[in-house]
C-alpha cells in the first residue's frame, strides 16, 4: 500500500462523481422536493415542509398501495428465501449431471422481468392460458389469476419467484460449497441426522450470506414495478398497485412529481426500518 | 433379526437406499425443471406459430402445444416490420458502451482501493458501499429532475453514463487486483513507469477473470434495465429492447405470437452469454456479495 492521494483521487474521479452524481445525490433530491411544490401559475417550486406527506397520509389510494406493498414482501420474501436455501441445498449434492442440472436451474437469471412477465401473462391468461389448460388435466376448475382481485397478488408473488429464487440460490449454493465437508463429517460422527446438521451447522455457517440474501431480496422486491406496470395496471381494484407503481403513475401519467418522489421518499424510509430489522434479527452472533 | 444385520446385507440395503435417493433426486429435479421450461418452451415455440394457432393444442391440453405444426417466420418479420430491428441495436450499442466505459472506470476505482492509501480513504469507501446497495429503481424517478435538467432526455448519454458507475464492479476489481503482489508496482515505479503505465499495462492485462466477470454484471444490468430507458428516453427512436417488448405488450395486447417473438430474441441473447460464462458470473456476483 503506498500514500498518493493525488494518484488516488485522479483514478477514482470518474467512478466517484458517477456514483454521487447518479445513485447519492438523486437520493438527496427525492427527500429535498418532497417539501416542495411545484406550483402551476408561477412554475417555481415552493417551499411547503410537510405538506405533501400530511395530503399523502390522508390518501386512502396511498394507504392501500402501501398495504398491498406490505402484503406482497411478507410473503415474497420469505418464500423466496426458503425456495432458495432449498433449492441451493438441492443443487449441492454431488449426483451424475450435477453441472448440468445447476445451469438449467440457473437459466431464469438470464431472463429479463419484463420478457418473463409477458410470457407469464399469457401462461396465466384466464381464457385459454396454459397453466388452466394443465389444471383442466387434474379436474381443477379455471381459474382467473391475473384478472381477479384476489389472485392477482399471489400470481404476482409466482412470476418475480420464478426469476428471483433462481437468482438468490446462486449465492447460497457458493456459501454452502465454501463450508468445509470436515465439518459435515465431524457433526455425522457425533450421531447428528439430517436435520440437525442442516439446522446446526450448515444454516450458523451462512448467516452472513442469508443476511445478504434477506436484504437484497428485500430491497429488489420493495421497488418491485414491472408486473404491475406491465400486466395488471396497478389492478384489479387496486389489488397489485405497489407503492413504486402508483409514484410511478403519479409522476409520469399524473405529472405529479412531488406527490412521486414523496411516495419514493416514504418507500425508502419503510425499506431502511424494515432492513434495520432484519440486520437487528439475522446478524452473525460471533463475527470472525 | 441376525441376518439382516449381516455386514453384507447392510451394505447392500445402504446401496438400495441410496439408489433409491438417487432416483427420487432426479424425480425432483426433473420436475423443478418443467416449473421453470415449460413456460419458455411453450413461448418459444408459439413465437414461430401464426396467431391463430397460439391456443391451439392448449386447452385441451396435448404436448403438440410445444411443436408448431407448420413453424412460420410471420411473427418475426411483423416486428421487425414495427421498428424492433432499431431497438435491437440501440440495446447492443447502449451495452457495448457502458461494458467497455464500465470497465475502465470501475476498475480504476477498484485499483485505488486494493493498492493505495489516501486522505478520506474510509469515508469514499462507504460512499461506494453505500451507492452499490442503491439500487436504479429507487432513484429513477428523482434521477428523471436530474437528467431533464441536464438536456439529457432522449439521448444515448442518459441510457449510459449513469449506468457507468458500479460499487459492485468496483469491489470485484478491489479483491482481485489485492491478490496481485504489491512489490510489482514497486520495481515498476524503480523503471521509472507511470501510475497509468502500471494500471493499464499490468494489472489489467492480469485480471481477465476479473474484467470477465465485471463485464457480465454490467452486461445484464443494462441489458435488462427498464424503468430507466423507459422514463428517460421515451422517443421511440431510442427504445431499448426490453421497452420495445413492454410496449409491444402493451399497444397489441392480443398478438401474442409478436410478443413471444420479441421476448424470445430479448433473452436467447444474455441466456446464452449467462451459460457460456457462467463461472465467471457467480464468482463475480457471489464473491462481491459474501465477502463485501
Amino acid at each position: 500500500m503506498m500514500r498518493r492521494a493525488s494518484v488516488a483521487y485522479a483514478f477514482l474521479l470518474p467512478a466517484l462523481l458517477g456514483l454521487i452524481l447518479f445513485r447519492i445525490y438523486p437520493i438527496a433530491v427525492s427527500f429535498l422536493k418532497s417539501f416542495y411544490v411545484r406550483s402551476f401559475i408561477t412554475k417555481r417550486e415552493v417551499f411547503v415542509g410537510l405538506e405533501g406527506y400530511q395530503a399523502l397520509f390522508q390518501d386512502p389510494i396511498f394507504w392501500k398501495s402501501a398495504w398491498v406493498t406490505v402484503l406482497f414482501n411478507f410473503v415474497v420474501n420469505p418464500v423466496q428465501m426458503v425456495a432458495a436455501l432449498g433449492l441451493a441445498l438441492f443443487l449441492s449434492v454431488q449426483v451424475r449431471g450435477i453441472h448440468a442440472f445447476r445451469s438449467l436451474y440457473m437459466l431464469p437469471i438470464g431472463i429479463s422481468l419484463p420478457v418473463a412477465a409477458v410470457v407469464w401473462g399469457v401462461v396465466l391468461n384466464p381464457n385459454s392460458g396454459l397453466l388452466n389448460s394443465l389444471l383442466a388435466l387434474v379436474g381443477v376448475p379455471a381459474q382467473r389469476f391475473l384478472t381477479s382481485p384476489s389472485q392477482a397478488l399471489w400470481s404476482i408473488v409466482l412470476i418475480a419467484s420464478w426469476k428471483g429464487v433462481s437468482y438468490w440460490m446462486i449465492f447460497l449454493l457458493a456459501g454452502i460449497k465454501g463450508i468445509p465437508e470436515t465439518l459435515y463429517e465431524a457433526a455425522r460422527i457425533d450421531g447428528a441426522n439430517a436435520w440437525q446438521i442442516l439446522t446446526r451447522v450448515t444454516i450458523p455457517l451462512l448467516r452472513r450470506v442469508i443476511l445478504f440474501v434477506v436484504v437484497a431480496d428485500t430491497i429488489s422486491n420493495y421497488l418491485l414495478f414491472i408486473p404491475a406496470y406491465l400486466l395488471t395496471r396497478g389492478g384489479p381494484e387496486h389489488a397489485t398497485n405497489f407503492l413504486m407503481y402508483e409514484a410511478f403513475k403519479s409522476g409520469f401519467i399524473y405529472l405529479d412529481m412531488n406527490r412521486a418522489v414523496t411516495i419514493v421518499s416514504v418507500l425508502l424510509v419503510f425499506l431502511l426500518l424494515v432492513i434495520a430489522v432484519e440486520f437487528r434479527f439475522l446478524k452473525p452472533q460471533h463475527e470472525v | 433379526m441376525r441376518y439382516e444385520r449381516h455386514p453384507v446385507t447392510q451394505t447392500w440395503r445402504r446401496a438400495t437406499r441410496q439408489s433409491v435417493m438417487r432416483l427420487l433426486w432426479y424425480g425432483a429435479a426433473g420436475f423443478g425443471l418443467l416449473f421453470i421450461f415449460v413456460p419458455v418452451l411453450w413461448a418459444v415455440a408459439s413465437s414461430f406459430r401464426p396467431l391463430e394457432e397460439i391456443f391451439r393444442d392448449v386447452s385441451p391440453f396435448s404436448l403438440r402445444a410445444f411443436v408448431p405444426s407448420q413453424p412460420t417466420l410471420e411473427a418475426y418479420r411483423a416486428i421487425f416490420a414495427k421498428g424492433y430491428g432499431r431497438a435491437l441495436f440501440n440495446s447492443l450499442y447502449v451495452t457495448t458502451i457502458t461494458i467497455g466505459l464500465g470497465i475502465l472506470v470501475n476498475s480504476m476505482a477498484g485499483f485505488v482501493f486494493a493498492k493505495l492509501i489516501f486522505p478520506f480513504q474510509r469515508l469514499v469507501f462507504v460512499v461506494v458501499l453505500l451507492a452499490s446497495m442503491i439500487p436504479f429503481e429507487a432513484i429513477a424517478i428523482p434521477l428523471y429532475a436530474l437528467a431533464q435538467g441536464l438536456n439529457w432526455l432522449d439521448s444515448y448519454t442518459v441510457l449510459i453514463v449513469p449506468a457507468l458507475a458500479n460499487g459492485l464492479v468496483v469491489f470485484l476489481f478491489r479483491q482481485f487486483f489485492a491478490e496481485i503482489p504489491t512489490e510489482l508496482i514497486e520495481a515498476a515505479l524503480i523503471d521509472g513507469a507511470s501510475w497509468w503505465r502500471i494500471y493499464s499495462r499490468i494489472f489489467l492485462p492480469l485480471s481477465k477473470p476479473a474484467i470477465i466477470s465485471g463485464a457480465l454484471i454490467l452486461f445484464l444490468f443494462q441489458w435488462n434495465a427498464f424503468l430507466w430507458p423507459l422514463v428517460a428516453a421515451p422517443k421511440k427512436q431510442y427504445h431499448v429492447i426490453q421497452v420495445a417488448i413492454a410496449n409491444l405488450q402493451i399497444e397489441y395486447q392480443v398478438l401474442w405470437n409478436e410478443q413471444f417473438a420479441a421476448s424470445f430474441i430479448g433473452a436467447v441473447i444474455p441466456v446464452a452469454i449467462v451459460l457460456c460464462f457462467q463461472r465467471y458470473y457467480i464468482r463475480g456476483i457471489a464473491g462481491t456479495g459474501l465477502k463485501g
